[in-house]
């Protein structure tokens, strides 16, 4: 029986497997190797094995550390105001009694458009005769360049980007917070709670598990920042808007050094890596001391 | 049972095989596709458009003319490869069967990219045209397929940029335009500015509708400005940039550029449609634009003007050029016959049709002699004469898209930025090196 059940097994995952070493696990041994070669795209012949040299010039690369900086912006731009953007949406809507379906689907409907559509659409939206300019025209302020002044760029994308994604994690947590028993609430009221208290003591510790979940992949994405920066402004101006990604995708397939873009991927890689597990061990430790501070009072 | 799970690991890994080897090269036997037979050789030919677009139907009449007129010799099966704006997902394919093998007889290369392809071995030199041959074509097509004396590609499309002007406007200034031979200089162009200035004003627009877009339109419409002050971006033989990208004359047209944004002549964030809509007098932009303003804004009455030249202007070619070409690549073994399709795909007979069905420029004489619009209207007419008098294709470097990408760059950094230029160009020189280390340290 358990044999069945392990060839069963086998022939589900197998595909997936064979599948996944043939498009990622291959892929990414590649690229890892790539990283110590001159690897032209258009001249595979002529790499030649060049150690760590690639990983030393990227980082005397001043464009590959600005893109680094400008990545690092944008994410910590879009991060608090996606993840706090997201979560008061989700308790707006909980809270919103008419017409509940219709702000879900209203905001979460740039979620499903394609990222270059949007992207399109906000270039008009910045643009110096469009509407938002029109709108400030009308309250007294000057036109801003917004994507066109190196200054306004990086944020007025970041923007662009909670506003295109904030959709997708506010239904997580709309999920989450229809999942919390409402007699919490309940006793909570019976106890003369407050709305920011109950909000304090049981709303966030209950969604604490999403919160950490939306906070990673909101963070993952960020950093992958690349359609927008690439529709909108093509990096400019002045490089304000160049990503990491962009820069991986520029020197790859635009100027064929596919070595060089290769250490940069995984350069990027293992940051994103580290990072992920600096902001997973920190959120457990503070859950595993809340866990311990909740059994204290339960005691 | 371990038996078994072998059994289906090596149909797993067999599934994949054949997967993997579908990608390689096409090579059917006579009858497999409808019209090739018996005693025909084999052809493949890629092209970076949309099977469905104008142009994609047009390459697919000219490849069905040409096995009709090459009937029992070749067989051309033409392969459609959609690409991105800036050549993405064609070029990404190109780079994938040069590692993996499996590129085509005859591709479409872009024209600037053509020194890259040649010297990375790409493509290789099209088998010897005779002189007539070469005659029938524009001679900024022959210079932007020739790499090193030799002649690797040739265009069915060539492009021109032209400065256009609002009629009405430059009349209500009182303003002339000069002819072909004797265009305004950059003084002279700066005054006319200024002198339109405040009519602009009132009218709520700008005396120039000018950007300068990341891609390639920047170097594109703007390296004219280096050539016509006696300038190159790189050497002859492509392989030196300092001296050239960072000298005198590119720093004299980047502080050009400065001038026109410092006085206000342009806008210096885009504004849609300014020229279409009546607020600007001039505009620079691709050929294109004279049927877009025919068809979409007939209210504008529209003319070209000579594209500007710097004040040391000696009267050599300068004005925009070059598109997209079909060369033989380094794969085929019949390159007579990879040849004869290039030529045919590149003739006055597809130009005619490439005109018809998607409006670009032809690239031989013939076809513009056959197409009314360049005898009748003034507006083509002073566009086909500027190309083919005064025509200049984009640098021949290996490092081109690193030379384009720079060039917008130093551009942008100054003209809007207000960055020291020479700086700028010094920097930009130093990246390009760079790039250009992999040719020059043999």
């Amino acid at each position: 029986m358990k044999r069945k059940n392990s060839i069963m097994g086998m022939a589900f995952f197998g595909p997936a497997l064979v599948l996944l070493t043939l498009f990622l696990f291959l892929p990414m041994l590649l690229t890892f190797g790539f990283s110590f070669t001159d690897y032209f795209a258009l001249n595979p012949e002529l790499t030649h094995f060049v150690g760590l040299e690639n990983y030393i010039n990227i980082f005397k690369d001043e464009l590959f550390v600005q893109s680094f900086l400008n990545t690092v912006k944008f994410v910590i731009i879009i991060v608090p105001l996606q993840c706090g953007g997201a979560l008061l949406l989700a308790l707006a809507i909980n809270k919103c009694a008419h017409c509940k379906k219709y702000f879900k689907v209203a905001f979460f409907v740039p979620v499903v458009m394609s990222l270059a559509v949007v992207s399109t659409l906000w270039m008009q939206i910045y643009s110096p005769e469009g509407i938002l300019n029109t709108l400030l025209a009308n309250v007294g302020i000057d036109t801003q360049p917004f994507i066109h002044s190196a200054d306004q760029a990086l944020p007025s994308i970041a923007i662009m980007s909670v506003w295109q994604g904030v959709g997708y994690q506010m239904i997580i947590f709309l999920g989450g917070l229809q999942n919390i028993n409402p007699a919490l609430y309940e006793a909570a009221e019976m106890d003369h709670a407050s709305g920011w208290q109950k909000f304090k003591d049981i709303t966030l510790p209950e969604l604490k598990p999403l919160c950490i979940f939306v906070f990673i992949t909101v963070t993952i994405g960020a950093f992958r920042m690349l359609v927008q920066p690439m529709v909108m402004t093509g990096g400019g101006p002045d490089h304000s808007t160049y990503t990491i990604v962009y820069d991986i995708y520029e020197t790859g397939t635009v100027n064929w050094e596919m070595g060089l873009a290769s250490t940069m991927a995984i350069v990027f890689t293992i940051f994103v890596v580290i990072l992920t597990i600096i902001q997973n061990t920190l959120t457990k430790d503070k859950e595993g001391r809340k866990h311990v501070h909740k059994k204290a009072k339960t005691n | 049972m371990k038996r078994r799970l072998m059994y289906l690991t090596a149909m797993l890994l067999a599934f994949s095989a054949v997967g993997l080897t579908g990608c390689q090269q096409k090579d059917p036997e006579p009858g497999d596709i409808a019209g090739y037979d018996e005693g025909e050789s084999y052809l493949s030919i890629w092209v970076h458009s949309i099977e469905d677009t104008e142009e994609g139907q047009a390459y697919k009449e000219s490849v069905e003319t040409f096995n009709e007129a090459y009937d029992g010799k070749y067989f051309a099966d033409i392969e459609f490869v959609p690409r991105n704006d800036s050549g993405g997902g064609y070029s990404d394919k190109v780079n994938a069967s040069v590692m993996a093998g499996g590129l085509p007889d005859v591709l479409t290369v872009d024209g600037p990219n053509i020194s890259a392809y040649a010297a990375n071995g790409i493509i290789q030199p099209l088998a010897d045209l005779t002189e007539e041959e070469e005659n029938e074509y524009l001679p900024s097509i022959i210079e932007q397929g020739t790499v090193n004396d030799e002649l690797y590609a040739l265009g069915v499309m060539e492009s021109s940029v032209g400065l256009y002007y609002n009629k009405d406007i430059l009349e209500e200034a009182g303003i002339e335009v000069p002819d072909a031979d004797h265009p305004w200089t950059w003084s002279e162009f700066t005054d006319i500015l200024e002198e339109l200035k405040p009519l602009m004003d009132e009218k709520d627009g700008y005396p120039l509708d000018m950007t300068f877009p990341v891609g390639e339109t920047s170097i594109y419409y703007f390296a004219p400005f280096v050539w016509s002050d006696g300038g190159e971006l790189v050497s002859d033989d492509g392989l030196t940039v300092d001296g050239y990208f960072n000298s005198e004359q590119t720093a004299d047209a980047m502080n050009y550029f400065r001038s026109i944004v410092e006085n206000e002549y342009m806008s210096e964030a885009p504004i849609d449609h300014l020229f279409e809509s009546g607020r600007a007098a001039f505009k620079f932009d691709g050929a294109w634009e004279v049927n877009t303003v025919y068809t979409s804004y007939p209210d504008i009455n529209l003319g070209v003007a000579p594209y500007v030249v710097s004040d040391n202007w000696d009267g050599g070619t300068y004005t925009p050029t070059g598109s997209w070409a079909f060369a033989a690549s380094s794969e085929t073994e019949d390159i007579e016959g990879a040849t004869e399709l290039v030529k045919w795909m590149s003739g006055a007979e597809s130009g005619i049709r490439i005109w018809e069905m998607a409006k670009s420029f032809p690239s031989t004489y013939e076809a513009f002699e056959n197409i009314d619009v360049f005898q009748t209207d003034e507006n083509y007419a002073a566009l086909y004469d500027q190309l083919s008098t005064y025509g200049h294709p984009r640098p021949k470097t290996p490092v081109y898209p690193q030379v384009s990408t720079s060039f917008q760059e130093v551009l942008e950094s100054v003209a809007l930025g207000g960055k020291d230029t020479q700086a700028e160009l010094d920097k930009a020189v130093d990246r390009i090196d760079q790039k250009l280390e992999r040719y020059t340290r043999e």
